[in-house]
């Protein structure tokens, strides 16, 4: 109590005390030195840019954490063994009543916060890199989880790929993530990387691929009876001829004669008289197993059309073209098989000329 | 057997220390139950709102608004019921037994009458608009999981304000000591807060 | 602030009013009202549930023996970690903690004749069995399966069982916020004259802290809980992505209790350990204001970081930022807290009894525990470590080296009070080194396999992890005898330990001040108090105790009701 503390002994800090702290300080010293010299990637490559980043913030945060453990255990310790009560001692001896030391544990409140300050902006620093500033604009993959293994989308590529992940060195990838069923997570090791995959939601993660090799994705979220076996998939890092070659060969594979698209029934789809709540039913039977209505981040396979024809964030179709209801009634006419997938046209979805209006006027109505 | 009066004396000092004390920290106890309680009906306001702000329009295509003029009408009525229970403790307070009664009693009459709108308001939506509680998606959800709630809580606090009436008419309640009737106002204005903010988020905006 | 002659005087209040004895068994010892008694029925009961959990736990390590399971299947494997997290929280540490050592201990520390609400407190304690039965009597149709946490959709598909827990864990939730206003109202209402909140010791602090979390929190979880029930059984879309729910609003209302529950789950721990540092070193607790104030930093800091479970989950960024920044903020509050513990140390007369070694080595473990949470605060590190044994290991070092080791402590040092007989001194030093060394021999290399590629909640994992779980098994094994050891010193001394007395550890706090065990009316006399209880160099800071040792009567109960 302070009330009582003008009264508190003077503390003397023996030799004894100087010398243990000189030790702790040489200790954390070598433990500083460790973490700054500990060969991480020897146990663990370090597969992508980031994940050298956060090996260094990995580094700092040990470094610090043992000079901090080596002194709170020492003085514990010492104190322990320095302050034990002693057979000599009479019963009803007591301590040095010291309640407190009001420059000590201002000191103590200082140098934390300095430390935390010090730490979050190390941290906030490789966040920024990782989740904000990272552009990732080179190749967008997708992964999709499945009870029990991971499939891949690539653009151009159709349908999905099944067997590994590979990843050219040197190309910003953003990687965007979700689910068919349940929540899994993406977590590749070597990459020091998650994202969880959850179903109705678009995860994303971006990152640029460094050193070539083979390494593992592991399910982190548990998934049901085979989570435990969700870990035999790799991500392959390699060279860019080796990556172009393993792409053609799947462009190749997944082609199908289909992907020749009919071509569409000549001249514009007549927009007037266009039934909002008649296109509301056919969005539900024709269209809703591809797209939700919210908002565009809200993917099923498609985007989430909501915002369609009045988001500023997206003022363009996925052909291009400036989102008007002229040019959706044009893309339902037509379809779309590109880079970002394949939409059916109007012959595959079996829409008649009235449908797209509707639609269109459906679509018009959601603000 | 009826009593017309409330009773004045109290027995001697002593225990009417105890009293306060005591009525002190059923008052503070009571209060805490209340916040916890409306800590439950955030934590499904919060969800509510999130599922709104994350996904489809609302009311979802098709179903239309909600009866605005007729949740308003009925909520009157239940801020109505807030006005009489506060005059109700009021007179019991001054000690006029009569108009407190009536004024419980019309309180109670206005909850069951807020009940029974939500009732009508229910039935219209599930049979008219054929919004249902699972099948309607988010907003069935949280429509009649938050008024239900909000429901059920009118219903005890009907309940609640009739024993009280019911044990005021006994003598159970002195014109000291009368904290089951304080706590009975506190949950029947609790009641009427939520009903503020879930009008606010259903209906207003 | 009164003496106690003038309380006397006026007589009559709360503090003064004493309830009649209980005269029959089942009053006095099952349908009691008297905290003592409840807290005890707390105390064994949570240890029950202790066992129980822990022989789940067993049947994990035995299933981590091999890299390909064996041991049980993964259906079963996912049941057992998930009934093991679930009761090891709820129907374990939350329970001790308050319902337990709360109940017992504070009210005699402020010098109350028992809580603001004994009724209600009754209560509170019967919801708890029932509720840790129907926990584990899921098993019988299929136990829930994904992990105390329960994410959907895998909730959503999860066997009956999952149900149940929703319902357990709901009436349990109940138990604790009730207990949680019960005692916020006792500290704020019902301290002996002269206590005001600089003079409370600090488990009573402690406790105050606590009690707004277990009173908030919890009906938050209810809330949670009641949704994820609605939607099982009744079809009502909350967290079905294809009805327009969101499984990451589960998580959000989860979490939003979750993470205060950790804090509820420390802090009374926190407090028992602020108790046995001053008795065993004869000297004040360092920092009293800090490390008081601190304890309600954390608590009130602790509503607002739970998102930091979520940072794989798709935060917005801008919404990882403050929850990043804030989890660090935390270690402040919760490092002057450790440093204080390990200042007063210097300078004391310190006597290694079990309670005193418990407590030492809950600063190294928990210390630890609170470094690695550091670690994950870091978002860019939680990308890497999430979901992974690190986590595992972090949390069992907090719980286990923390909330464990502190409620292993506090046994130790109320036994004597609960029971008049003292443990085994020779037991108990043995049952600490096992305990210490077999925790850190289980939990340690769990950090370099979650790190290195293990994930958590696997029944089989990849052969090279085989050498470090075989390891953690087998020193799993040492911590289970050291626990053992544990209970056989409790019931042992429980018939044939040496007589306590008052005050064996010659402590300053109240409850020390009475007979062992006390009588059921706490005190002849509601003490005044002066002074707070830590200076040794100083007579007690209390008047009005002369009577409590000696063989006059107790106070007859007050003759009137209340209305």
């Amino acid at each position: 109590m302070s009330e009582n503390s003008s009264k508190d002994p003077v503390v003397h800090l023996d030799r004894n005390f100087w010398i243990v702290t000189a030790v702790l300080a040489i200790l954390s010293i070598a433990g500083i030195v460790f973490w700054i010299v500990a060969p991480i990637t020897k146990f663990l490559p370090a597969a992508v840019v980031e994940a050298d980043e956060i090996d260094q913030l990995f580094r700092f945060l040990s470094a610090s954490s043992t000079a901090l453990f080596v002194f709170v255990i020492g003085y514990l310790l010492y104190f322990s063994i320095a302050f034990r009560r002693r057979s000599t001692d009479a019963p009803d001896a007591i301590g040095i009543q010291i309640h407190d030391n009001h420059k000590l544990e201002m000191w103590w409140t200082i140098l934390p916060t300095i430390f935390v300050v010090v730490m979050a902006i190390f941290s906030v620093r490789i966040w920024y890199g990782i989740e904000v500033n990272n552009p990732g604009n080179g190749l967008s993959v997708e992964s999709i989880g499945h009870q029990w293994n991971y499939t891949f989308r690539y653009p151009g590529v159709r349908g999905e790929i099944t067997d590994a992940m590979h990843l050219p060195v040197g190309v910003p990838v953003t990687l965007q993530v979700t689910s068919t069923d349940v929540i899994h997570s993406f977590w590749v090791p070597a990459m020091r990387l998650k994202a969880d995959m959850i179903p109705g939601t678009l995860n994303t993660i971006r990152f640029t691929p460094k050193y070539p090799g083979t390494y593992q994705i592991i399910c982190t979220e548990f998934c049901g009876v085979n989570h435990s076996v969700m870990d035999k998939q790799k991500v392959v890092i390699e060279s860019r001829p080796a990556f172009d070659a393993w792409y053609d060969g799947w462009v190749a594979k997944n082609k199908n004669a289909s992907d020749e698209l009919p071509k569409a029934s000549a001249g514009a789809v007549a927009l007037s008289g266009g039934d909002a709540a008649a296109g509301q039913k056919k969005f539900a039977l024709t269209c809703s197993s591809c797209h939700a209505v919210g908002p565009f981040s809200q993917k099923i396979v498609g985007p989430g059309l909501k915002g369609v024809l009045h988001d500023p964030a997206h003022p363009s179709l996925v052909n291009g073209d400036p989102a008007t209801p002229d040019n959706v009634a044009k893309l339902l006419q037509n379809g779309y098989s590109g880079s970002l997938g394949q939409m059916p046209n109007q012959t595959s979805n079996g829409l008649t000329n009235k449908d797209i209006a509707n639609l269109v006027a459906y679509l018009d109505s959601l603000k | 057997m009826a009593v017309a009066s409330i009773a004045q004396h109290d027995e001697h000092q002593g225990v009417d220390r105890l009293y306060a004390e005591t009525r002190d920290l059923r008052l503070q106890g009571f209060l805490l139950f209340l916040v916890s309680d409306i800590v439950l009906f955030s934590s499904f306001i919060f969800a509510y709102l999130y599922l709104r702000n994350s996904g489809q329009g609302f009311p979802p295509p098709g179903i239309g608004r909600l009866d605005v003029a007729f949740a308003a009408y009925n909520s009157m009525v239940l801020f109505g019921s807030g006005c009489t229970m506060h005059y109700a403790l009021e007179n019991w307070k001054h000690g006029n037994f009569n108009k407190y009664a009536g004024c419980l009693i019309a309180t109670i009459v206005l909850g069951l009458m807020f009940l029974g709108g939500q009732g009508y308001e229910y039935h219209s939506l599930i049979v008219n608009d054929h919004v249902t509680w699972s099948g309607s998606g988010i907003f069935g959800a949280s429509f009649f999981t938050l008024t239900g709630m909000h429901g059920f809580h009118v219903f005890v606090g009907v309940c609640y304000l009739s024993i009280l009436l019911l044990q005021s008419v006994h003598g159970v309640y002195t014109k000291q000591k009368f904290f089951g009737l304080t706590a009975g106002t506190l949950y029947w204005h609790f009641v009427d807060v939520i009903w503020v903010v879930l009008f606010s988020i259903f209906y207003l905006i | 602030m009164q003496t106690h002659e003038q309380a006397e005087l006026h007589g009559g209040g709360v503090a003064d009013h004493i309830h009649p004895e209980p005269q029959t068994f089942v009053r006095k010892y099952i349908f009691s009202i008297d905290h003592k008694i409840i807290g005890l029925q707390y105390i064994i009961t949570g240890f029950v549930f202790f066992i129980l959990a822990g022989l789940l736990a067993e049947v994990i390590r035995a299933q981590m023996m091999h890299a390909t399971g064996g041991v049980v299947d993964s259906n079963t494997y996912d049941e057992i970690y998930s009934v093991h997290g679930s009761a090891m929280v709820w129907l374990v540490v939350i329970p001790l903690l308050t319902g337990g050592f709360g109940n017992f201990v504070f009210p005699l520390q402020i010098g109350a004749r028992d809580v603001a609400f004994p009724w209600l407190n009754m209560l509170s304690f019967w919801i708890f069995p029932p509720a840790g039965l129907m926990l584990f009597a899921s098993f019988l149709m299929g136990a829930p399966q994904a992990g105390w946490t329960e994410y959907p959709p895998m909730s959503l598909q999860g066997q009956a069982g999952t149900s149940m827990w929703c319902a357990a864990i709901f009436l349990v939730g109940v138990s604790s916020t009730l207990t949680g206003i019960n005692f916020l109202v006792t500290i704020l209402k019902m301290r002996a004259p002269g206590m005001t909140f600089t003079r409370m010791p600090l488990f009573v602090w402690a406790q105050f802290a606590t009690a707004p979390l277990l009173m908030i929190a919890t009906t938050a979880l209810a809330g949670a809980l009641a949704a994820l029930f609605m939607e099982r059984q009744f079809g009502v879309p909350f967290f079905d992505p294809t009805k327009g729910g969101s499984p990451v609003l589960w998580q959000h209302m989860f979490w939003f209790y979750s993470h205060p529950a950790v804090y509820i789950m420390i802090l009374p721990a926190f407090g028992m350990i602020s108790e046995i540092f001053p008795t065993f070193t004869r000297k004040p607790i360092f920092g009293y204001k800090m490390i008081a104030f601190s304890s309600v930093a954390i608590a009130l800091l602790g509503f607002m970081v739970w998102a930091h479970h979520m940072f794989t989950s798709g935060l917005a960024p801008w919404l990882q930022l403050p929850f990043m920044l804030l989890t660090m903020v935390i270690a402040i509050p919760t490092g002057i807290k450790i440093f204080s513990w390990v200042t007063t140390l210097w300078g004391g007369k310190i006597q290694f009894t079990t309670a005193m070694l418990f407590a030492i080595g809950f600063i190294a473990t928990f210390t630890f525990g609170g470094i690695t949470g550091v670690f994950l605060s870091a978002v860019p590190f939680d990308l890497h470590a999430h979901g992974t044994y690190f986590i595992v290991a972090h949390l069992h070092y907090v719980l286990v080296g923390g909330s464990l080791m502190g409620i292993l402590a506090g046994m130790h040092y109320w036994f004597p009070k609960m029971s008049g007989r003292m443990l085994s001194e020779k037991v108990g030093r043995w049952t600490f080194w096992l305990f210490f060394i077999g925790f850190n021999g289980t939990f340690l290399p769990m950090h370099w396999q979650g790190l290195m590629g293990m994930p958590r909640r696997v029944a089989q994992y990849d052969p090279q992890f085989q050498g470090v779980n075989q390891f953690e098994s087998y020193a799993s094994v040492v911590m289970t005898i050291a626990l053992l050891l544990f209970f056989y010193n409790v019931l042992w001394s429980l018939r044939h330990g040496k007589k306590a007395g008052p005050n064996p550890w010659g402590a300053r706090t109240l409850e020390w001040q009475i007979p062992s065990p006390p009588h059921y009316y706490n005190f002849k006399h509601v003490p005044t108090v002066f002074a707070a209880p830590y200076d040794f160099a100083e007579p007690l800071p209390y008047t009005g105790l002369e009577d409590e040792l000696t063989d006059s009567p107790g106070p007859q109960p007050a003759s009137s009701s209340s209305s």
